[in-house]
């Protein structure tokens, strides 16, 4: 009768100890309560709460008595029991657990049931008195215990939605950050930008303390952004790595034979992951990861994340560079365009008429502006001027050149009493121009009296004009000197004077003439020409010009034209 | 376009930054800028008012890790206050509470840069 009026002036703690605990969502506050409870019922000194987490894995939630060191220690428990029981030592299966037991001086286990389910163990130390647990001690152990497995099953389960809800957030914070980087990727950024902007990432998102950005340029990856020792080191690693589809640990990188010698000097130099930055199936680029700043490992998560942030990334790099070069072709293309223009321009739109003299010219283009040019001025009444040049180079600069020697040549030739002088003077003002002879140009002039038929030359290095005369001879205008805006002029030009009576042809050209070229490099040659010019004696300045043309097509077939062409032909009527 | 602001304001040996509006990718150059020219001026006692920071996205934290090394190296720190709850799931979900001190009120940070290390 005594043991019965006992127990019911325990159930009233029974029923308030059930209350407080199943007021509270919180785990910690649940599985202190529950231990105080108990140790303090049973006067015991030292105990803990394991919480099953994997299969057969527990984990220590809660200590007291103990050393705080044992918490949140991982317990592999083979066969744990159902009912409460005694530790017992050499226990087949279970050794290891019964060890631990036995060495933090724990005697009693007792199963945490909730519907049924084995949900965690606790363990309790001896009586501060020595005496052993009575069976009836058991009882309220157990029974007090089974109170709390609801309760603490309920917390766990708030505990695992709050963690799906944080991890929850964590996904849509790096969703977030993918279109934030994306938005600015977007907005066409250089390099240097972009690779800071995955620096942030990086250090932002993930938490990586030390790590490498490497960039590919023309065939190989450079390093354009580290943080991490001796990352100079890289460059030969990491052609290796290049064949790599995925992001991966350098641990796991180990494990592959292909790699594994790449993979140590990874480790070695502190790197923990590779992350490869794909475009079309092509590595374009590589982040490397280091530590990390709150210590631990690269999630899946982290290395599929920073998968996607590298492949905007390199996409972005690529576009600009592809932008940039757009915009080089496009400039080129515009002062191609300037250069045409001028060359066009300097070219006289219409030969004039010169009486007793038949005149034609001809001038093709070739894809890159050359710097050839043509001029026919009439100087005054029955006089003309007749010129022939080649400018060096190619573009812009050339034709700029090329508008030089024309202005000098309109400039000073309506005034000039001899050709040599005046050559000279061209050759000052160009040699001005050219600073010192980067530039040169080819030139050959003369002024035609068209009522004497005489004409007066001077020769400046041009390839020399064939005088036919019209029994089939052939003499060449060679009488000069050097080539313009090499050297100011030291040494007089020479000039000298022919007379064209009828029938006598002058042919002045370019050597994009004798230069042009077949299929197999070879060149049409001054010989070919003179050749061509011995059976044209009765033909007009324009049919010589036409048959010299057909002849060039005959032989370059449909090879592209590399230099400009260009001829004038003047026959005595 | 919500614009970013960044106002500095010196007391003493603390240097207070106040955010305003967006931190993000397009706005994280600005912060940047910013930290450079503390750390050129040899200001390394730096805190940062986040009252009227409406939204932080991970590269604004970046910028924070790329100079927080920097700035403790010469035995300073960033330190940061005010912080809308918003603004501060931010941080939270990304760890960054243990590696920063985190003050409600910019006078209890400022105070901090006065007392003796430890």
């Amino acid at each position: 009768m005594s043991t019965d009026r006992k127990h019911s002036s325990d159930l009233l703690p029974l029923f308030e100890f059930s209350n407080i605990i199943n007021s509270s969502l919180e785990l910690d506050f649940i599985l202190s309560t529950v231990l105080r409870t108990l140790m303090g019922k049973m006067l015991v000194t030292r105990g803990m709460i394991l919480l099953k987490r994997e299969g057969k894995l527990f984990q220590i939630i809660a200590a007291k008595g103990l050393s705080d060191s044992v918490i949140r220690q991982n317990i592999l428990i083979e066969h744990p029991s159902r009912s409460i029981q005694q530790t017992k030592k050499n226990v087949r299966g279970n050794q290891d657990w019964m060890d631990f037991l036995v060495l933090h001086q724990q005697s009693l286990i007792i199963p945490i049931l909730s519907q049924n389910r084995i949900v965690g163990t606790i363990t309790l130390g001896e009586r501060l008195t020595k005496s052993p647990f009575s069976a009836l001690d058991k009882k309220i152990i157990q029974s007090l215990v089974n109170l709390s497995g609801s309760a603490i099953e309920k917390a766990l389960i708030i505990d695992q939605v709050k963690e799906v809800n944080r991890n929850l957030d964590r996904k849509i914070q790096e969703l977030n950050t993918l279109f934030d980087l994306s938005k600015e990727f977007n907005i066409g950024l250089d390099e240097k930008k972009v690779v800071r902007l995955v620096t942030f990432a990086l250090l932002g998102q993930i938490g990586v303390k030390s790590y490498a950005i490497c960039i590919r340029n023309e065939d190989e990856l450079n390093v354009t952004a580290s943080k991490l020792e001796g990352s100079a080191a890289l460059k030969n690693i990491l052609p290796d790595l290049c064949d790599l589809s995925k992001s991966v640990k350098t641990q796991d990188l180990l494990k592959l034979k292909a790699y594994r010698v790449a993979a140590a000097e990874l480790i070695k130099m502190g790197i923990t992951a590779v992350v490869p930055m794909h475009i079309q199936q092509k590595t374009n680029g590589m982040i490397l990861l280091g530590e990390r700043l709150r210590g631990g490992v690269y999630s899946q998560a982290d290395l599929e994340f920073l998968y996607s942030v590298g492949n905007l990334a390199i996409i972005s790099i690529e576009n600009a560079r592809l932008f940039k070069t757009a915009i080089e072709k496009q400039r080129m293309e515009d002062e191609l365009q300037i250069a045409q223009e001028i060359q066009q321009g300097l070219l006289p739109e219409k030969l004039p008429a010169i009486p007793q003299f038949d005149i034609a010219a001809l001038t093709i283009s070739s894809k890159e502006v050359g710097g050839d040019y043509y001029d026919v001025i009439t100087r005054k009444r029955d006089e003309y001027i007749l010129a022939i040049g080649d400018v060096s180079g190619k573009g812009t600069p050339a034709a700029l050149l090329m508008a030089n020697v024309q202005a000098a040549l309109r400039a000073l030739a309506p005034l000039c009493t001899s050709v040599a002088e005046t050559t000279g003077q061209i050759n000052d003002l160009t040699c001005a121009n050219t600073r010192g002879g980067s530039r040169f140009i080819t030139f050959f002039w003369g002024i035609l009296d068209a009522q004497s038929h005489r004409f007066l030359y001077t020769n400046a290095g041009h390839n020399p004009p064939f005088l036919l005369r019209k029994n089939g001879t052939m003499e060449k205008l060679e009488d000069g000197g050097m080539i313009l805006g090499i050297f100011k002029t030291a040494e007089p030009y020479a000039e000298s004077s022919v007379t064209l009576t009828s029938g006598d042809v002058l042919v002045m050209y370019t050597d994009g003439v004798s230069e042009a070229m077949n299929k197999d490099n070879e060149q049409f040659t001054e010989e070919r020409l003179e050749n061509i010019l011995k059976k044209s004696t009765t033909l007009s300045a324009k049919e010589i010009i036409h048959q010299i043309q057909k002849e060039l097509d005959l032989h370059t077939q449909a090879t592209p034209q590399s230099d400009d062409i260009t001829m004038l032909v003047l026959k005595a009527l | 376009m919500i614009d970013f602001k960044i106002h500095q304001r010196d007391s003493e040996d603390v240097s207070v930054i106040e955010l305003k509006g967006y931190l993000d990718a397009h706005t994280a150059p600005d912060l940047e800028t910013a930290f450079q020219k503390l750390i050129t001026e040899n200001k390394f006692n730096i805190v940062v008012n986040c009252r009227d920071l409406s939204y932080i996205s991970s590269a604004g934290l970046g910028v924070f890790m790329a100079y927080v090394e920097d700035i403790r190296k010469n035995k300073g720190d960033i330190k940061l206050t005010n912080m809308t709850p918003k603004v501060y799931n931010v941080f939270d979900l990304l760890g960054f509470p243990i590696l920063y001190e985190i003050y409600k009120d910019e006078q209890e940070a400022v105070v901090r840069f006065h007392e003796p290390k430890k």
